[in-house]
């Protein structure tokens, strides 16, 4: 079989599946119904505060399982849903960021900044659309990445980073988030530093717990969701209360967001987007094909850049960052979509994970079987059928698929979500803080995970009062497990050498990085403000 | 002298056959919480949650599963030990939780602070390397440290770190140990290049089959099914092997007849060739294995004491 045929049997394999009903005779496949639900339910599910993809996979994950059983004609259905739900999230997030100031992921932090103040201006419906738009067109872009480059981009990156590069590049990505979000650099380590601690605490290699102070509740550590929603979602909350508080004593009563301007995203408005949407599709694909650094630094790589290239090329009556600026929000949302797609390159590759979404499609293909992501995958058989390369086919079918979902109807789906600014504040804040307690007791079945998501929330709560940007502290929580993991595997594989992240350029380089992104963001700081 | 042999072997076969008079009645007076100390969704919570769907419509009994992952089991166990013992909880680890993890974690607790339900199944561990590399055997790879190669061994415990530590001390060379969480991490690990060769329980068959892996040794007192050649540790020098079931626990001093009811339900579903999950057992990790009851109280207890041997054999 060449190269055609495989795509074609894959293509086929997707569209003419099982049965599951007919339209005038035309059979319509399980895989496309199973693809259209996951993906509903990954939007209604991403617009949820306190919820997001991963969670949805997770519950939907035993349940698919137990349905179609584990027989290699399960795969994809199985997997199609899995992608619709991370797609349809991916998408989805952007909502209650928007209209709530309360992201459910931490790459959705980024979107907060320009969104939810446009949602104060009335813009709330435009900041959907380019939301969307953004983020569908990122999507997209990386899938086409995927399709043509899976079978060797993966490999050729991993051959090239070692265990030291891995541990340096973790590095740079904490030292780098630290830099540029937030007030300034040694905020930025602040809360770097605070995640780092949190994170450390219960978990390491002994079979004894750390820093637990001998109690049993901090033994098994802080789990994450607590750690992500309490800082992010609760410390909103607790900021919005204390704001809405504030202004009714001041005027005595509450205000609402009422819509104002143009809702509509013209030809005009997007060709002003393009630029910065194709150089966040660029580094979120980029970075999204590293295996195990995830969306986050996407997101804020994307920002950044977006940034700096607003504050040269702006007219003077734009927006800036972090103001309200529709290139914001276009400029997080490819960056962190875009990182979906590249994503499946190190999974179905190498076996891989790169996100928490990546790691449930890894966990479903292997608890089916029949297809284990990895090396072998991507093997173009011509003598016999490689029966793992046609189901590879079928997936990318599917993602693509999804793809057509999410330009059709999910603009209008998610945009129907916008409906929910209308509910006021007093009533809209208490029920964020009841469902995402609901959400962490959901996935934490103990009641100690509540406090500690209040503890964080407090936490979360201060720090915005401080100025501190929560985002470090998330990031650092997210990645501290990795680079504990990553830093000790690479040490006691270079034969226990002290200067491990030394020991070949790319490493070196990546660590002059990290140490010089500080202190060039501290000096350039310094001298704006001698300026 | 006689008389009182017959006498006892009476008492115990009467003690045995309530026992198991007992555990044909005997029904858990709740809902069951399950403890999974397996991360969600791999091939050991399938097996779990597969035991839990088998018993619910076999038995009519009704479980709560729950993850409880983290330290080697360890963290399971803890929890666990606060549950009631009349049925209601039960976990499921591997042997080494209740052995070596449990006696190097500093925990008051002991493995006889359990009461064992039933092994359910083996696993196929053995050192894994890429076929590209060219090693047909450990040996070739101990050749190759000996000639000064440096070589990247990844384990997945610290008890496998043990046994490579005595397989460097058998073999007179040094082996750069990367720890990993778990087999599979292991295994990715070596297809990245990360590590020249390394422990894997089970997720290697398909790469084996494909001629992409190769098998260099078996941890196991017994060769592996897959690579009969491969030589077990014994072969190269060292005295201890990494034998190992998986099994489900109770809490302490559970009744005898809530021991033996689970432990012959679980044992039950299995070795039962039309239930889904042993299907799955024979897949993965190469066909059932049962101890129950006062048997698999021995064993476990067993692999505690020897915890503390190796530990020895480790510090000499």
């Amino acid at each position: 079989m060449g190269v055609g045929d495989y795509i074609l049997q894959g293509i086929l394999a997707f569209f003419l599946g099982s049965e599951l009903f007919s339209i005038f005779g035309i059979p319509v496949s399980i895989n496309i119904a199973m693809v259209l639900a996951g993906f509903l339910l990954g939007i209604m599910v991403g617009a949820t505060p306190g919820l997001a993809g991963p969670v949805a996979m997770a519950i939907s994950l035993p349940l698919l399982l137990s349905s179609f059983g584990y027989h290699a004609s399960a795969l994809l259905p199985v997997l199609g849903f899995l992608i619709g739900i991370m797609k349809g999230a991916t998408v989805g997030g952007a909502v209650p960021a928007i209209l709530f100031n309360t992201p459910g992921t931490p790459d959705a932090y980024m979107t907060t900044l320009d969104g939810f103040p446009m949602a104060q201006k009335g813009q709330a419906k435009k900041a959907l659309r380019i939301a969307h738009f953004s983020s569908a067109s990122g999507d997209t872009f990386s899938d086409l990445v995927l399709f043509v480059c899976a079978p060797f981009l993966a490999i050729i990156i991993e051959a090239h980073l070692d265990l030291p590069e891995k541990t340096a590049l973790l590095i740079l990505s904490l030292s780098f988030i630290a830099a540029v979000i937030g007030g300034s650099p040694a905020k930025g380590l602040i809360s770097t530093g605070l995640g780092l601690l949190a994170v450390f605490i219960g978990t390491g290699e002994d079979f004894y717990p750390r820093l637990s102070l001998g109690t049993d509740q901090l033994a098994r550590g802080f789990p994450i969701t607590t750690a992500v929603l309490g800082v992010l979602i609760l410390g909103a909350v607790f900021e919005g209360i204390d704001n809405l508080l504030r202004e009714k004593r001041e005027t005595g009563s509450f205000s609402a967001v009422r819509e104002s301007g143009d809702q509509g995203l013209h030809w005009r408005d997007i060709r002003r987007l393009m630029p910065y949407i194709s150089r966040s599709a660029l580094i979120g694909t980029a970075i999204g094909a590293l295996p195990g650094i995830g969306s986050t630094l996407a997101a804020t790589l994307g920002y950044t850049v977006g940034k700096s290239r607003h504050q040269k090329r702006k007219s003077p009556d734009d927006l800036d960052f972090g103001a309200g600026a529709p290139q914001g929000i276009a400029a997080t949302e490819a960056a962190n979509s875009s990182v979906s797609g590249a994503n499946l390159i190190p999974v179905l590759s190498l076996g891989i994970p790169g996100n928490a979404a990546a790691v449930f499609l890894i966990l479903a293909a292997e608890s089916i079987g029949g297809f284990v992501p990895g090396p072998a995958v991507f093997k173009f058989t011509t003598d016999t059928v490689n029966p793992e390369l046609v189901i590879a086919f079928g997936l990318f079918t599917a993602m693509a698929f999804a793809n057509v979902l999410n330009w059709t109807i999910g603009g209008l789906f998610m945009r129907t979500m916008g409906i929910m600014i209308r509910i006021p504040k007093q009533m809209l804040l208490p029920s964020v803080l009841l469902l995402t307690l609901t959400a962490i007791y959901i996935q934490e079945t103990r009641l100690e995970a509540i406090w500690f998501a209040l503890g964080f929330g407090v936490l979360g709560y201060a720090m915005r009062k401080l100025e501190i940007s929560p985002l470090p502290f998330v990031i650092a929580f997210i990645l501290g497990d990795k680079l504990e993991l990553s830093a000790r595997r690479a040490f006691s594989a270079s034969g226990n050498d002290p200067f491990f992240l030394f020991s070949t350029p790319i490493a070196t380089i990546l660590m002059l990085l990290a140490i010089g992104v500080l202190v060039y963001t501290a000096r350039k700081r310094r001298l704006e403000a001698s300026a | 002298m006689k008389h009182t042999f017959k006498m006892l072997v009476g008492a115990f076969a009467l003690t045995m056959m309530t026992a198991e008079a007992l555990a044909a009645n005997w029904s858990p007076p709740g809902p069951i919480k399950m403890l999974i100390a397996f991360r969600a969704g791999g091939g050991a919570d399938t097996q779990a949650r597969l035991i839990a769907e088998a018993l619910e419509s076999k038995m009519g009994w009704k479980f709560i599963p729950e993850q409880v992952t983290g330290k080697g089991g360890v963290n399971m166990l803890n929890a666990l030990s606060k549950q009631p013992n009349d049925g209601t909880a039960i976990g499921m680890a591997v042997t080494e939780s209740l052995g070596y993890n449990l006696a190097t974690s500093k925990s008051r607790l002991k493995a006889s602070d359990f009461t064992g339900l039933s092994t359910t199944a083996g696993f196929q561990l053995g050192i894994i390397g890429r076929t590209k590399d060219g090693w047909k055997s450990m040996r070739d790879v101990i050749a190759a440290a000996k000639a000064g190669k440096q070589i990247r061994l990844g384990t997945m415990s610290p008890r496998l770190a043990d046994l490579t530590y005595l397989l460097e001390k058998a073999n007179g060379v040094k082996f750069n140990i990367v720890s990993y969480r778990g087999g599979i991490a292991v295994l990715n690990a070596i297809n990245a290049g990360d590590v020249d060769v390394g422990y894997v329980a089970g997720p290697q068959a398909k790469g084996v089959k494909a001629g992409d892996l190769v098998e260099l040794a078996s941890a196991l007192s017994k060769p592996l099914n897959a690579t009969p050649s491969a030589p077990k540790l014994s072969d190269l020098g060292v005295n201890f092997n990494a034998d190992g079931q998986f099994v489900f626990v109770g809490p302490g001093g559970m009744p005898a007849a809530a021991q033996a009811a689970l432990g012959n339900a679980i044992a039950g579903v299995v070795n039962d060739p039309n239930q889904k999950v042993a299907k799955i057992i024979k897949r993965i990790f190469g066909g059932a294995i049962t101890i129950k009851g006062k048997k698999l109280d021995a064993h476990l207890q067993q692999g505690y004491d020897d915890a503390g041997k190796l530990a020895k054999a480790v510090s000499q």
